[in-house]
């Protein structure tokens, strides 16, 4: 009853819309919304970390040439590549691709589809099913068949292509057959290579006749999942003896986490610090407010006590008061974290999803803060003399 | 039922010390309907705050149904005032946001009632001052003698035992402040409560069975 009484109070004073409880809840928003960002893109994050190693597994690793610490820009040797599981039992397949500079085209209008040449290793390696049709296999070798993503299918329906497979379209100088159509792919796998989805394909051989640019720089690893390290190392090892000094750079899953939670790191410290400068000063706005109401309560503080109030009666009334300040510019900034979230997974192209434990803990944060600068205030009034107050 | 022994009141103003009460013994009697009359500024009103535990006097004793009262604990003493002790003012103290059922709940929400109680019994005693058409009228709908009822109302709520009413007629005019005593009256009698009524006033002392007079922090008669 007391509290219910003490609730209502306090929104009506809100309602009443003084520009100085307006500004005090700002502050209270924007530190509570930056908290429950970092929090929801924290949960974000380790959900996408998840993803990636259910999707591909963590023993994948992509390698490309380091082109930053040497001269040449030729691509790999395939056959080095090729060569690398003999080489090492740590490593157990390889697959090497190519993606082409040319693309599609389709009655003078461009739709943007580009070509990939692969082997039979990557589409096991990138989880790669098929739809419609039937996948590419090694003997597939040199032969002018594609086939194409899920995207890319629906791009072409668009265009008002029929009956994709089986039919022939010009890429580049030379005409494919499609002979299958993929399976949707999730975006943003992180190791896989992007563009599968609205891409066609065809085996690497084919490109590297076909392309004008064949140069292999990156390729793909299945590597012994133990000790992805040692993995790394011989790798290194194996195309500075084979190559001649080759240097490369191998990212492995964990790295690319790593990543992930470094990108994460620094926008949650950016956003804990907003956060925390907000809430301060939001909070020292609801003490302004807080010690205003009382100033202006005297006479109401004299009458409670006179009625038989208790100190921490009194004391109880302000923080409360103050608490559901801080609930109403908490609740606003959930929304809002919950929004700055959307955003960042949406340019991240991660997966959203609302965190429960943000919004607890925000609920917590705007608890917490109400009851520190509230009390005060509070205690201030609780200590007023009731006789004095009662005089003005 | 009251006791005052040579009580001492002085306030410190700047660097003088300010003695408005200077000495006062008095005994209230169970039952009793009694007035303080005395000039503004006699010390009227700091008496009534030492009767009603608003206010520790400076020296003397104060005991209360035979207990002395010590001061040093807020729980003691503001539950005393929220059980045994009404209050009843000149400028009615009503709460401006709140309706007249809401006000005169007060008392009551520092007891821990469940609220249907709380509006049951708060309806009750303003039937009992005659304002059940005012339910739930804010204090500025009211007129001076219709919020002094719900005042009273107030002070009544909590079944005290004793009202302490401080110029309870001084804001309002002749007529409406003899319907005021009129009601000290008919509750002292019917009721058997204490009622203590400070006033500048010979024709509302003229009414009360006994009669103090203070001047200057002194009872002089
Ligand atoms: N808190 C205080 N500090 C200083 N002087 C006070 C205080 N309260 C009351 N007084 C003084 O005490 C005197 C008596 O006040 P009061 O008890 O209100 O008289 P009355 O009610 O008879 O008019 C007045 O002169 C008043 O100025
Ligand atoms: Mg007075």
């Amino acid at each position: 009853m007391i509290i219910k009484a003490n609730v209502k109070e306090a929104l009506k004073s809100l309602i009443t819309a003084k520009q100085r409880t307006i500004l005090a809840l700002i502050g209270i928003v924007i530190g509570i919304g930056s908290v429950i960002g970092m929090v929801s893109i924290g949960t974000i994050v380790q959900n996408e970390a998840l993803k990636q190693f259910r999707d591909m597994g963590i023993d994948i690793v992509s390698i490309t040439k380091d082109y930053e610490r040497q001269g040449s820009d030729e691509g790999f040797n395939i056959d080095h590549i090729y060569g690398l599981p003999g080489y090492s039992s740590l490593i157990k397949k390889v697959a090497p691709y190519i993606v082409s500079s040319t693309q599609y085209s389709y009655m003078g209008q461009d739709l943007y589809i580009e070509l990939m040449g692969v082997d039979e290793s990557f589409f096991d390696l990138n989880k790669l099913y098929i739809r419609e049709g039937r996948l590419l296999s090694d003997l597939d070798r040199n032969r002018f068949f594609c086939v194409i993503g899920a995207e890319a299918a629906s791009i072409l329906r668009k265009a008002g292509i029929k009956d994709i497979l089986g039919r022939q379209f010009l890429f580049g100088e030379r005409i494919y057959t499609v002979v299958g159509i993929l399976k949707s792919l999730p975006e943003g796998g992180g190791m896989r290579p992007s563009g599968i989805n609205r891409g066609a394909i065809t085996h690497i051989t084919t490109a590297m006749r076909a392309f004008t640019t064949n140069d292999i720089t990156t390729f793909m690893a299945r590597v012994d999942t133990q000790d992805s390290k040692a993995a790394k190392a011989v790798i290194e090892n194996y195309f500075s003896k084979k190559a001649g000094g080759l240097r490369v750079r191998v990212r492995t899953a964990e790295e690319l986490i790593a990543q992930m939670q470094k990108q994460m790191q620094l926008f949650t410290l950016l956003l804990g610090a907003i956060g925390s400068i907000a809430l301060i000063v939001g909070g020292i706005g609801v003490m302004n407010v807080m010690l205003i109401s009382v100033t202006e309560r005297r006479k109401e503080i004299g009458i409670r006590r006179a009625l038989g109030a208790q100190r921490t009666d009194i004391e109880a009334q302000f923080i409360i008061e103050s608490v559901t300040l801080c609930f109403v510019g908490g609740i606003i900034g959930i929304i809002l974290g919950i929004i700055i979230s959307y955003v960042f997974s949406h340019f991240s192209k991660w997966d959203f999803l609302i965190s429960q434990s943000a919004i607890i803990l925000g609920f917590c944060v705007a608890t917490a803060v109400g009851v520190f600068f509230g009390y005060y205030p509070a205690r201030s009034a609780s200590r007023l003399d009731p006789a004095a107050a009662l005089r003005e | 039922m009251l006791h005052l022994i040579d009580i001492r009141k002085s306030y410190q103003v700047g660097p003088t010390a300010v003695d408005v009460l200077k000495g006062i013994s008095l005994t209230v009697e169970k039952g009793e309907l009694l007035s303080i009359i005395g000039p503004s500024g006699s010390g009227k009103s700091t008496l009534m705050n030492i009767l009603g535990l608003l206010e520790q006097p400076s020296a003397g004793t104060y005991s209360v149904e035979e207990t002395r009262i010590t001061y040093d604990d807020d729980r003691t003493l503001s539950s005393l005032r929220n059980k045994m002790i009404g209050f009843v003012f000149q400028q009615y103290n009503l709460l401006p946001r709140l309706t007249a059922v809401d006000n005169v709940g007060l008392p009551l929400i520092y007891r821990g009632i469940s609220e249907k109680e709380i509006s049951e019994r708060s309806m009750e005693y303003i039937k009992k001052v005659e304002m059940q058409e005012r339910f739930h009228h804010k204090p500025t709908e009211l007129s001076g003698g219709q919020q002094q009822r719900i005042a009273i109302a107030r002070a009544l709520v909590g079944n005290p035992s004793l009202i302490l009413a401080d110029e309870p007629t001084g804001a309002l005019d002749t007529h409406t402040g003899q319907e005021i005593m009129n009601l000290f009256r008919r509750l002292n009698e019917e009721e058997g409560i204490t009622i203590v009524v400070i006033t500048h006033d010979p024709k509302i002392a003229a009414q009360c069975r006994r009669k103090v007079e203070l001047r200057d922090g002194i009872i002089t008669g």
